[in-house]
């Protein structure tokens, strides 16, 4: 309940925010770490939650703004049709992806992975009569929402945008949230302690696995389809390796299992290049070391270290 | 196209890109097998011993084979340090870990190397560049017909530590059963020291080789590092001769598939072709299924 509140007063802090500030270039940053916390939570699910190590994360995430992307080239779409088709399509590779992870662990299946990633990747980049190669494609801004032919909301500027995405954050860790704390996701945390002992006490680890799969899939999806119509275009080079690796630090630096680790990885990975933006060319120096400090001595991320602090 | 004389030049280049291939994969599959770290950064190891190689080149002017020890040394430092600072912290933690920070480190070197060396791409050009060599209907330059030669000399040189020397011994020990050779007295320490520094000196040479043929620029390491990994599966993780077959056996195909059916699918072959072994084969092409932990 605690929990819950803090939640509810963050977002309330938040969606009052553009009424302080008048600045868009905050408003931007803060777009980009919506965005990420909708990567890092999804991933959550299956890496934190069910043990799974995903390093296609970006891929999925490139899946849904390539679909948000090709339906309005060829078919017209507007936002409310090619959210749910991003989400879809993702979830549907998530649903593919997740088929290996019913045998194997560890180091093989987080290759698997990767190599499942290289190849959306290099399908974006070389198949350029469908995904324009290099070039990506445009997609263009969301305009106005409407609902049952209501206008509901119209998505023109940045801080219009801020609130759209915002709104989708706040959804998308609400269906975390609540799928982390159903049954299912007991069942994942039984699948991640020991697989072989869910197993014998009934739990139906296949489908586990494999809505995890599909759910943070379906996560990265939108992630991308809000990407897509934010930047107002795609290409390729946004969801390569690096994205993945970048989302999975994320959520180990900020607490594996935890919803709000995830958040808070977000929140510090998608910030330091900003706030180290003085320092130029050596900022993805700084980047990559604290990376790495991160991982090594923080085992449990930054939810780990403020229990700990709490306990002592 | 069709003739026999183009696709032996296909197979010659296949067995160049190969051998290279060949040379990154054989230290990965080390490091991996011997102490368990999936090392991201292996590319960039490549890359720096490019940029030593040329960097030598454009000051001193050497000729091939003392560039080869330069970018060979280089690298060695850097690998021993990248495993005192950065892998050395992590041992008996997590191994998926290892993951993340190898790729801290790639994203830091890749960058470092940017500010040092700018981000145009160079290619390495010695005098031997521009001595043609026929072999019957094949044909290159004396520079790029020294690569799958250079790289036998090191892969027998590894064959030869690990078969006939006590480090080879350790090393295979700790590949088989850690906790069992450090009861017997291995040295964890030394056996990863020296494993990075094999693992990186192969790196380096490959490295240099290849900056005469593939323009190098800071990203390069990219691709090859995840070449490598295919090659590593394909041959079976932690198997030194697998990853010696399936790097030549993935240099060929990718330069069969360009010769013969696209371009654009050429890069897309390795990594479709480890999908489909890590569904039906684990263990690689070449591995025994007991090996798999």
């Amino acid at each position: 309940m605690r929990a819950f509140l803090i939640a509810v007063a963050v977002l309330a802090a938040l969606a009052l925010l553009p009424l302080a500030v008048a600045g868009g270039y905050l408003l931007h940053v803060l777009v980009v770490i919506f965005i990420f916390v909708i990567l890092a939570v999804g991933l959550d699910l299956v890496m934190g939650y069910c043990g799974q190590y995903s390093f296609a994360q970006g891929a999925f995430y490139g899946i849904g703004a390539y679909t948000a992307a090709i339906l309005h080239r060829d078919l017209g779409f507007g936002f409310w049709q090619t959210l749910p088709s991003g989400i879809v399509a993702a979830g549907l590779f998530g649903l593919l992806l997740g088929i290996p992870s019913l045998r194997l662990s560890g180091h093989f299946l987080a290759i698997t992975t990767i190599a499942f990633q290289t190849i959306v990747y290099l399908l974006l980049t070389q198949w350029t009569s469908f995904t324009g190669g290099q070039y990506g494609l445009p997609v263009p801004k969301v305009g106005a929402l409407t609902l049952f032919g209501w206008e509901l909301f119209r998505v023109e500027t940045v801080r219009d945008f801020y609130f759209l995405a915002l709104g989708c954050m706040a959804a998308a860790i609400g269906v975390a949230w609540r799928l982390a704390h159903s049954r299912i996701g007991r069942q994942w945390q039984a699948i991640q302690d020991d697989e072989l002992l869910a197993r014998a006490i009934g739990v139906d680890v296949t489908r586990g696995k494999l809505v995890a799969f599909v759910a943070s899939a379906g996560l990265a999806g939108a992630a991308g389809v809000l990407l897509a119509h934010y930047l107002q275009g795609v290409s390729p080079d946004d969801f390569a390796i690096w994205t993945s690796a970048t989302v999975v630090a994320m959520v180990l630096a900020g607490g594996r299992a935890s919803i709000v680790g995830p958040i808070l990885g977000a929140v510090l990975f998608t910030a330091m290049p900003e706030v180290l933006r003085s320092a130029q060319s050596y900022k993805l120096v700084i980047y990559g070391v604290v990376m790495i400090l991160v991982v090594s001595f923080l085992p449990g991320g930054i939810v780990g270290l403020l229990r700990r602090e709490r306990r002592a | 196209m069709y003739t026999l004389d183009f696709a032996l030049q296909i197979l010659a280049n296949g067995i160049v890109i190969g051998s290279v291939y060949v040379l990154v994969a054989l230290g990965l599959t080390l490091i991996f097998g011997i102490l368990g770290i999936v090392n991201f950064a292996h590319g960039e190891f490549y890359m720096l011993g490019a940029y030593f190689g040329i960097t030598a080149a454009a000051i001193y002017g050497l000729s091939l084979f003392p560039l080869l020890l330069v970018g060979i040394l280089g690298v060695v430092l850097v690998g021993l340090l990248s495993e005192r600072l950065v892998f050395r912290p992590l041992a008996g933690g997590d191994m998926t870990s290892s993951i993340i920070t190898s790729f801290g480190l790639a994203v830091a070197l890749q960058n470092a190397a940017l500010i040092a060396f700018g981000p145009q791409p160079k290619l390495l050009r010695t005098p031997w560049a521009q001595i043609p060599v026929e072999i019957g209907p094949v044909f290159m330059p004396l520079q790029r017909a020294l690569i799958p030669v250079i790289a036998l000399v090191l892969v027998v040189a590894v064959h030869v530590v690990l078969r006939h020397t006590w480090t080879g011994r350790s090393l295979r020990a700790m590949a088989q059963h850690g906790t069992l050779a450090q009861l017997y007295g291995v040295d964890v320490k030394r056996v990863a020291v020296v494993t990075f520094a094999v693992g990186a000196a192969l790196a380096g040479g490959a490295g240099v080789l290849m900056s005469s043929v593939f323009l190098v620029q800071p990203t390069v390491g990219n691709m090859i590092a995840l070449k490598a990994f295919t090659v590593v599966i394909l041959g079976g993780m932690g198997n030194v001769y697998g990853a010696v077959s399936a790097g030549l056996f993935l240099g060929i195909a990718e330069t069969f598939v360009a010769g013969y059916l696209t371009n654009t699918l050429r890069d897309i072959v390795g990594f479709a072709l480890v999908v489909v072994v890590l569904l039906i084969r684990p263990q690689g092409l070449f591995g025994r299924a007991i090996d798999r932990a």
